[in-house]
Formats: structure tokens, C-alpha cells, sequence
């Protein structure tokens, strides 16, 4: 029977039953005319997403740690880009955390959703602004990173470097007044262990 | 398609929004080959949504931007799998969600008799296990070289060539005891 039966590509849709299946298998689909909208708002949720200020889990079991200081939302390169004209609509800050002063822990979780960057470094007056000191580590979250670091009570300025090259500030925190070019820092305050 | 790379570059220097032709550009391609997989609207238009926003959250891993299409296929074709497999089996309930359907009677190149045939042929195609099914839309469908498959799938070509032989010997076997 199996001689019967066409066996290289162009045969088999020779073959009536197999080219009525690739005729309707061809019919065109269409997705809602809205799909792109929910995409994109997919996107940017996922950004909001990534803001665990008090999950609750995680704030018992870390109760001394000052949860979320520096959490940073931002979409990759809008920062820069953004910050240097218009803040862009996606830019997360309307439902990002109040500003990082941390008030009872040395402890403070850096987060920041970075999509597509290979490497992220915290780099701070804490760290001599050196960017190889405190590399974020990707999370199980597809382009999120974090790093918890101990910091010593006192006012902290702090940035986020993306692939080695790109410098973004946080925009849920304070700003460390004009910088001199590129992103002003991002400050953290901790007030130190009670 | 060309300028995808372009596009690419656009949306990695912060322009979100220029993803939207990405997007559009591909959507409906993406679509049909969910559809196709999954059965229904609803999980193909979660899969694609999932596959389009996972491809921008890696978009920097993109190692060829003027081949998005291709990379973001492979995306989608995991979501499927990962949905389909999920869900357990493909739902017989495909062609009522189908609204393609109605305006699929009689493609040119079959005798189709209108919804029912449709709906028989979907069925057929529903009842293939879910890698064959995959490996006939990429070659028959999307018109894929075995090498662009084995791209996507991540499986080797003389697997492939096994799996679309066994889905056509599978659907014949469904469609002609339907009519003799």
C-alpha cells in the first residue's frame, strides 16, 4: 500500500486529501484589531510587574532588610533616550514605589526590569562607581535584575549600568539634582538599624 | 522585511512603540500558524500576545535582527508547544471559534463543499499528534526548507522529514476513510 502513497514533498500535495489540508490550513487568520494595543500594554504592565515593594513571603522573611529600595521599572534605552526629551508614556512611575528611604535595615534590594541587556551593574558612591563591583543577576522574570547590597546609614547616590555602556537613573527614586551630563544619579537613603 | 533589522534597532535604542510594526507586520502569519496549532482563537491570541512580548523582553538576544521573523517564529512555536502541552489535547470545538472558516469554503485548488468540509479537514488536522501537526504547517504552510524548520524547532532535519512524511500518511489515512 505504501508504494501508493507519494512520498517526497511535491508528491504529497499532489496528493487530493493532503492539498485540500494545506487549502484550508492556508486560510488566512486574523488576530482582534486591538491585538497590538494589548501587546504593548502586556509590555508595560510586565514593567509595572516587576515592582515587589512588600510581596508578602518575602517581607517575613526579610523583615530586616529594607525591601525594594532603588526599584527600577524602566523599559531598556527609554531611560536614557526618554530622559533626554519627553518622559515616554510607558515609563512606569505612576505606580512605582514612594521614594527609597529605607527606615529600619542596611539591606537594600536593587531591582530593575532591563529587557534585552546582557549584563547589569549597580554602580554607586557605596562602590567607588565601579561597574564591575556589584553585577545584578538575572531573575526567573525574562529581563529583570536585582542585587541586594548592605549599605551603611547615610544618604547613597546610585545609577544602573546596562551592557557596560548605558547609564539609566531610577525613576522612582530622588534625583541627585542636575548631573553634569547624561542621567542625574538616583539617591537612596538608609537610616540606619534601629 | 528587509528593514525588520531597522525596526529591531529602533525599539532597542527606547522606542517602544515602533514595535507596533513589527507587530503588524507579522501578526497575521503568526496567527494562522496558532491557530492552526492550538485549535481556537482564545489560546492562539494568548500564545502570540506571550510569544510578542517575550520576543521584545530578549529582543537584545535577537543575534539577527533582519531575521526577527524568524526568531520571533521560534518564540511562538515554543509557546505552542508549552500551551498545547498544557492543555493536553487539541479541542474538537476548533471550528465554531474559527471565524476564517466561514469564508474557507472551497478553496480553489480542492472540491470543498463549504463549512463541513472545513471543519472535517481541521479535525483531521486536530487529531495529529502535536509535532507532526507542527512539522506539516512549517513545511506546507508556511513553506518552510527543512533547514529554516529545524531553525525554529531546534530538531534535526531527517527528524522533521519523518514527522511531515508520518502527518500526511496520518491525514489521508483520516480523510480518505472518511469517503470511501
Amino acid at each position: 500500500m505504501s508504494d501508493e502513497i507519494p512520498t517526497g514533498d511535491e508528491a504529497q500535495l499532489r496528493d487530493p486529501a493532503i492539498a485540500r489540508v494545506v487549502a484550508y490550513a492556508r486560510v488566512p487568520a486574523q488576530v482582534r484589531a486591538d491585538f497590538a494595543d494589548r501587546v504593548l500594554a502586556d509590555i508595560r504592565a510586565g514593567a509595572l510587574a516587576v515592582v515587589p515593594v512588600r510581596r508578602s513571603g518575602e517581607r517575613r522573611r526579610v523583615s530586616r532588610l529594607a525591601l525594594a529600595a532603588g526599584i527600577a521599572a524602566l523599559m531598556l534605552g527609554s531611560a536614557w533616550a526618554g530622559r533626554m526629551t519627553a518622559p515616554r508614556s510607558a515609563e512606569p512611575a505612576a505606580l512605582a514605589p514612594a521614594a527609597p528611604t529605607i527606615a529600619d535595615g542596611s539591606v537594600v534590594r536593587f531591582v530593575i526590569a532591563a529587557p534585552g541587556a546582557s549584563t547589569v551593574a549597580l554602580v554607586g558612591d557605596f562602590n567607588a562607581w565601579n561597574v564591575g563591583a556589584t553585577p545584578l543577576q538575572a531573575t526567573e522574570r525574562e529581563g529583570v535584575w536585582t542585587v541586594t547590597v548592605p549599605l551603611p546609614a547615610g544618604r547613597h547616590e546610585y545609577a544602573f549600568v546596562v551592557d557596560g555602556v548605558r547609564w539609566l537613573s531610577d525613576p522612582n527614586a530622588p534625583r541627585a539634582g542636575t548631573a553634569d551630563f547624561g542621567p542625574a544619579n538616583s539617591v537612596v537613603t538608609v537610616t540606619g538599624q534601629t | 522585511m528587509s528593514d525588520d533589522g531597522a525596526i529591531v534597532r529602533q525599539v532597542l535604542a527606547g522606542d517602544t512603540d515602533a514595535y507596533r510594526v513589527l507587530i503588524g507586520r507579522h501578526q497575521d502569519r503568526f496567527a494562522r500558524f496558532a491557530f492552526r496549532m492550538l485549535g481556537n482563537r482564545e489560546d492562539a491570541e494568548e500564545a502570540l500576545q506571550d510569544a510578542f512580548v517575550r520576543a521584545y523582553r530578549a529582543l537584545g538576544q535577537c543575534a539577527d535582527p533582519d531575521r526577527f521573523d524568524n526568531w520571533c517564529f521560534r518564540i511562538l512555536a515554543n509557546r505552542c508547544r508549552t500551551r498545547g502541552a498544557r492543555r493536553g489535547r487539541y479541542e474538537a470545538t476548533f471550528v465554531p471559534d474559527e471565524p476564517a472558516l466561514q469564508s474557507a469554503a472551497d478553496p480553489a485548488s480542492t472540491n470543498g463543499t463549504g463549512p463541513e468540509e472545513a471543519e472535517e479537514v481541521y479535525r483531521a488536522l486536530g487529531l495529529l499528534d502535536e509535532a507532526s501537526r507542527e512539522s506539516f504547517l512549517l513545511k506546507y504552510v508556511e513553506e518552510l526548507t527543512y533547514e529554516e524548520m529545524a531553525e525554529i524547532t531546534g530538531d534535526s532535519v531527517s527528524a522533521l522529514k519523518m514527522r511531515v512524511k508520518r502527518a500526511c500518511d496520518r491525514l489521508r489515512q483520516l480523510l480518505e476513510a472518511k469517503h470511501v
